[in-house]
């Protein structure tokens, strides 16, 4: 016998009947109340007998006079996992305590929470969410307020230079050598525009012998709205941009991409980031009156949608605000303060409540782009052709169906088992609550879409289905009405929320304000009061402000570096959207913030930041690997040379339409539905994807155009991991496998291009087989072709019937057609 | 902590590898093993050894009833057309009725004795390898969000699902076919579409790949007609040749070598996929086994048997939905029960038993766990006259092989089956099982994104140790 348990017997004889109510009470009060008292974590409330026998999500707690079979005792003992209380192992007495009580009968006096105060009750509530913040978690790197260090002076003409030399100088490491002009102008459009220069555009640089040639490169590439279509794309990743609403239905938002082209609108204008990050949460305080105030809400549009309408989805509605907003804006993640302190960084649960507050009063709206008299206008066209029109037709559907109807329930009625039979012949005053419950449903009984297609004659099936086309044609007649999904709120007085003990719905906390990331402030900050005639309670005004304000310490260092990060593969730190402790720290901390301060001096301005960074030396340096250097680097993160990386899978698309030559140059509007195999999403008829033949030149637009349906993801896309938009995403994987291969190799798409292509080079260079190689080389890789490439290449075209279609599909599958040169 | 050092190298692929391969020939890099030894689907050890080195799982999408099927209730009967006491129970369609009886005779089978109904006559002769749970519940009450949970864990899309995480955690043995595949019903895929097999926030390697039941089995396996074999061999070789040139500048470049590889492993794929599932290899009395030549066994049957022939050629973890679409056409019995789950049984059950009784022939079934699940359970009351609305409170699944004690019999519901009552069971605590019975520990399966370190189970779960042999 272990000696615990010899101890156990002692103890166990100085226990006395009567004590144990009270003795146990003590030990629960003492070690469990915290988590599960008002909290009820995990549904489990151990304060009255009551309570505990009807337990939480794993069962009743306790089974009265069986200790060894009750949960509250094996967890306590560490018999069973998960300990309790986590982390703290009871002392035998106490454990004795319990184990004698439950094989008593497990009587409580009274139940424990009539005995605790209100008052008491809440203060000390108010208490338990507090997370005092100390001075060191304070002093964390990325919550110093951006100081804009001193440039070293090395002559370098570039700053990004000046201390990107000076960390590999520290390791005595030598830069690579600047690559070639050829090299140098892939790079630049594959970067600012997702698509690879003409042959016309690389002569063009390569010809330019000014000294600022590239620089003036660069100025040409974000002056065109490709690079919108390009860089807008990454914002989209981090605000999870979908055109559905997942869940059950995963219903489409057909006017979503008004917000995608607001985004690329804003990359092309440069719009002040300032001003980005604020119309995106508070336009419609903001900017009322404008197009952009009023889209730009619909970041808050975004997420999954679920149809389930209750507490728990309305609180995964408002996490998915709180979640991506931090994320993506301050690049913290409150998302993990939801049910407690976050584990790892100074983010009090509180904070998460309070950025909640800031999003609660907020609800959707479908707001109607256009003056209010003619929306009215607008209105009054559709109810009109409504009642007079599709009303009536709709009763002409009704009429037919309703002989077939009446036969199939009367049939119905006819099947039904004895007692049920015996329910509806049961005088209503005499029958049973479950009698009463049938016969609801005998008299509701009702021919499903299944009995009726058996039913219905061809003739009237057919006369249906004119109806129907009737009811379609009207339906399009109606006058159109451009909408943005946008967010409105009910009054300027915020309905209340709550902190919530553990995450949980209805386990009301305190009341709580708006508020902002407690240790990022670098002052109180007050939330602005809204004016006697607001709309809205101007809680996220207040917000957003903090957000943009020149002064807060994450705002300028997560967006540079989420802008460092696609140009240079990664960031400088490299988890882009967790500056916390478990996240990287950066690997050149002065640039991150010298190009932070100088970010907001230049009012916030995107391209300058691009400027900046691509008219380094830093930037236009060759990829190649210097044996030496990978030795000490192997990873390269103190940027000895220009990483080599994957490019990402719309790039892969767009360049093969681009090289193919039959890109379709359109810009905006509403997504696009390229072919995908039935086979890979054919399921409930509810969900379904309108894809046009690859050969239909409306799918020739850019990927970004392509419709983000959450549960019917592109795979020519999906397989070069695209994101599933479901949460924010800092950085794409970045994975090598066979089935991308395969669909590079086998897809009909990608075949067909190859075609295409091929016709493309015939045209330039007939049948000179030298030629076509030549041109294959410069139009795909911006380059001429190595004398033993051509020579390969050329004996292939010239061996093989189908050679230069085939060379043209090699083309898309090289290594360098899909990397960042 | 983070296990950063599995992250980097899994992550990205390759980065950190070694080992000089520039200039060699397309076909030397297949004996380049140290390529093999990177791939992100290379073999890993389990935590610890275990029996079960492949899943099988058979989805029946729409929810089955258990109360019809493996949780017999005679007080249905006994009270039929009554209510429980004290209970207002809330449908999702229409009204509630009253208790509705099982249209269907339940008897004591094998040495076990379990209960079965006689809707599985051929699943009955097999109790003694089942364990089966009666106490199962789940969170949602909605079909897609329940899929969702059954297979990655969570209501919302976008986690990766329970194929992922073990072709993540293990790898496949097998690197001329995707480690994780996924068979759908003839009538279509089960609502919610492909985030029911996504890699969620992991790379695309760990993805589900749909494999069709005729034809070639995976979407762009082969290439357009006119494209032959031979002309498409030609135009490979000249990829090689010239990505080794383009290679040669950074010889020490893995990803680059990986993605020749990838080359040359997506073309045996061409071969071994259609291989993998050509059934014509198998002798009459297999496919007499698994209903193969007959309706309405045949469709299941075939994919039962390619279910097999995958796992016996390393394939990690094979999901095969029953039920596709809507209503009738899935198991999702509101209206007509006795038509719905009479016909989706009769398509199953000889298929899934001979799947039983094949693995064991051959010896696969101690290191093959087989599942058998819906996404939630069926209400003991009626709706819509003689169908049955879903419950997530309370449902049965069951597991074979792998590890599993047959025979027994895990947790209980109410006298009604409405509410898991004894050792009640979430996805989880399954989750958490099927994990342990692979060999791996869930708490220490992680995958870091945005901050924290995620798991299949994700802040809870234990294994079911009653059932674990």
């Amino acid at each position: 016998m272990k000696p615990t348990l010899i101890l156990a017997f002692a103890l166990a004889a100085s226990l006395s009947a009567q004590d144990l109510p009270e003795k146990a009470a003590s030990v629960l009060q003492q070690n469990c109340y915290a988590c599960h008292g008002a909290g009820k974590m995990s549904g489990l409330d151990l304060r009255s007998r009551e309570a505990m026998l009807a337990g939480g999500d794993r069962g009743p707690a306790v089974v009265p006079g069986k200790a060894d079979s009750s949960r509250l005792y094996r967890f306590a003992a560490g018999l069973d996992k998960p300990s309790m209380p986590p982390g703290k192992t009871l002392p035998d007495a106490q454990l004795l305590v319990l184990r004698e009580w439950i094989n008593s009968g497990a009587e409580m006096k009274a139940a424990v929470v009539s005995k605790v105060d209100p008052a008491a009750d809440s203060a000390a509530k108010a208490k338990l969410e507090e997370r005092p913040i100390t001075a060191a978690e304070k002093a964390f790197w990325a919550f110093q307020p951006v100081k804009r260090p001193a440039v070293p002076a090395l002559g370098k003409t570039s700053p990004v230079d000046a201390f990107v030399t000076t960390t590999l100088q520290a390791k005595k490491l030598k830069a690579g050598p600047v690559a070639s002009r050829r090299v140098l102008v892939r790079r630049a459009y594959l970067d600012l525009w997702g698509m690879p220069p003409t042959p016309e555009q690389v002569d063009r640089f390569v010809a330019d012998k000014s000294p600022n040639a590239f620089a003036k490169l660069v100025d040409e590439l974000l002056a065109s709205p490709h690079y919108g279509e390009r860089w807008g794309r990454h914002w989209l990743d981090v605000v999870r941009y979908a055109d559905s609403g997942g869940f059950e239905y995963d219903n489409d938002k057909p006017n979503a991409w008004r917000y995608r082209d607001y985004v690329v609108r804003a990359f092309n204008t440069d719009k002040p980031y300032d001003q980005f990050v604020k119309e995106q949460i508070a336009g419609d305080e903001i900017a009322p009156n404008t197009e952009d105030g009023r889209i730009g809400p619909g970041y808050l549009r975004l997420g999954l949608e679920n149809n389930v309408k209750n507490d728990m989805t309305r609180l995964d509605e408002l996490d998915d605000l709180v979640a991506t907003t931090s994320n993506a804006f301050m690049g913290m993640t409150v998302g993990c303060a939801r049910c407690h302190n976050h584990k790892f960084d100074p983010i009090p649960q509180k904070d998460y409540y309070q950025m909640q507050a800031v999003f609660y009063p907020a609800k959707p709206l479908a707001y109607r782009l256009a003056p209010a008299a003619e929306v009215s206008a607008w209105e009054a066209a559709v109810k009109k052709i409504d009642d007079e029109q599709i009303k009536p037709l709709r009763a002409q559907i009704v009429a037919l169906e309703k002989p077939y109807k009446d036969v199939i329930v009367a049939k119905k009625r006819e099947a039904l088992p004895e007692y049920m039979k015996l329910a509806l012949r049961t005088p209503e005053a005499e029958r049973t609550a479950g009698q009463k419950l049938n016969v609801i449903q005998i008299e509701k009984t009702s021919a499903s879409d299944d009995d009726l297609v058996a039913a219905v004659t061809s003739a009237d099936v057919a006369r249906r289905a004119a109806i129907r086309e009737q009811i379609q044609k009207v339906e399009e007649s109606k006058p159109p009405m451009p909408i943005a999904l946008s967010i409105t709120e009910d009054s300027r007085k915020a309905p209340e929320s709550h902190f919530l003990l553990r995450g949980a719905p209805g386990q009301f906390g305190s009341v709580m304000q708006p508020g902002v990331l407690t240790v990022a402030k670098w002052k109180e900050w007050d939330f602005p009061e809204p004016p006697a005639d607001a709309k809205t309670s101007w809680r996220r005004k207040g917000f957003a402000e903090w957000l943009a304000d020149k002064q807060n310490p994450l705002t300028p260092r997560v967006m540079v570096n989420r802008i460092w990060q696609n140009h240079f593969g990664e960031g400088i730190v490299r988890s882009p959207s967790n500056f916390g402790k478990t996240g990287d720290a950066p690997t050149h901390p002065e640039l991150l913030d010298y190009l932070a301060d100088e970010f907001v001096k230049s009012g916030w301005s995107i391209k300058t930041m691009h400027r900046l960074m691509m008219n380094s030396e830093t930037y236009q340096r060759a990829s190649d690997d210097i044996a030496a250097n990978a030795a000490v680097d192997p990873e390269n993160r103190l940027l000895w040379r220009m990483p080599r990386r994957r490019v990402e899978a719309e790039v892969i698309r767009d360049s093969i339409l681009a090289v193919a030559g039959n890109l379709v140059d359109k810009l905006g509007g509403p997504a696009v539905f390229p072919y995908i195999d039935p086979a890979l999403f054919q399921s409930s008829s509810k969900r379904s994807w309108a894809g046009k033949a690859d050969t239909d030149p409306s799918t020739w637009r850019r990927s970004i155009y392509v419709f983000n349906k959450r549960s019917i993801p592109l795979p020519m896309l999906d397989i070069f991991d695209k994101p599933d938009s479901v949460t924010s995403c800092a950085r794409r994987n970045r994975s090598t496998i066979a089935p991308q291969s395969l669909i590079l190799m086998n897809n009909a798409f990608v075949a067909m291009e190859a075609e295409k292509f091929a016709e493309r080079l015939r045209t330039l260079a007939g049948n000179d087989a030298a030629a076509q190689v030549r041109h294959a080389f410069r139009i795909a890789l911006a380059r001429e072709p190595s004398q033993q490439e051509m020579e390969r290449s050329v004996a292939f075209v010239k061996a093989e019937p189908k050679g230069l279609v085939d060379l043209c599909q090699t083309m898309f599958n090289l290594n360098e057609f899909v990397y960042f040169p | 902590m983070i296990n950063k050092d599995r992250f980097i190298s899994r992550r990205d692929l390759l980065r950190t590898a070694g080992g000089g391969i520039g200039g060699l020939a397309l076909a030397d890099l297949l004996r380049a093993e140290g390529l093999q030894r990177v791939s992100p689907l290379a073999v890993q050890s389990p935590h610890f050894a275990a029996k079960a080195k492949a899943v099988i799982s058979i989805f029946c999408y729409g929810g089955v009833s258990h109360v019809d099927t493996f949780d017999p209730k005679p007080e249905l009967l006994k009270r039929q057309g009554e209510t429980i006491p004290g209970k207002t129970i809330q449908v999702s369609q229409g009204t509630p009725g009253g208790l509705m009886p099982s249209s269907w005779q339940f008897k004591k089978h094998g040495q076990s004795g379990m209960d079965v109904s006689s809707l599985f006559p051929h699943v009955a002769t097999k109790v003694d390898e089942i364990a089966l749970i009666r106490s199962m519940y789940c969170t949602s009450n909605d079909h897609a969000p329940a899929l969702y949970q059954m297979n990655t864990g969570f209501i919302q899309a976008g986690h990766p699902s329970m194929g992922s995480w073990l072709t993540y955690g293990l790898g496949s043995e097998n690197q001329n076919l995707p480690g994780f595949v996924v068979f759908a019903d003839w009538r279509g895929g089960p609502i919610g579409g492909a985030p029911n097999w996504s890699n969620g926030f992991m790379p695309a390697a760990y993805q589900g790949t749909p494999f069709r039941s005729a034809g070639d089995p995976i979407v762009d396996l082969k290439p357009p007609t006119e494209m032959t074999p031979e002309r498409q061999q030609k135009w490979l070789r000249l990829l090689g040749q010239l990505n080794e040139e383009h290679q040669a500048k950074n010889p020490q470049d893995t990803e680059l070598a990986a993605r020749i590889r990838s080359y040359e492993l997506a073309y045996q794929m061409q071969s071994s996929a259609v291989e993998a599932v050509e059934l014509q290899k198998e002798s009459a009395a297999t496919r007499a086994l698994y209903g193969l030549d007959e309706k309405p066994t045949e469709y299941v049957g075939r994919q039962c048997l390619m279910a097999r022939r995958l796992v016996e050629r390393g394939v990690r973890f094979v999901q095969i939905y029953s039920g596709g679409g809507n209503f009738t056409e899935s198991w999702d019995a509101h209206f007509d029960l006795e038509l719905n789950h009479g016909m989706h049984c009769a398509e199953t059950d000889k298929p899934i038993a001979g799947l039983l009784t094949d693995l064991k022939s051959r010896g696969l079934l101690d290191s093959t766990l087989v599942i058998w699940h819906g996404e939630f359970g069926r209400m003991p009351i009626s709706q819509r006259l003689n169908g049955r609305d879903h419950n997530p409170q309370g449902f049965s699944v069951w597991m074979a092989g792998g590890g599993v004690k047959g025979g027994t019999i895990h947790g209980a519901t109410d006298e009604y089956g409405l509410n898991a009552v004894e050792n009640r069971t979430s996805v989880n605590d399954l989750h958490a099982t099927i994990l342990h019975l692979m060999g791996m520990n869930h708490e220490k399966l992680t995958y870091p994104y945005n901050g924290r370190n995620m798991r299949l189970t994700d802040v809870a779960g234990s294994v079911i140790r009653e059932i674990v042999a």
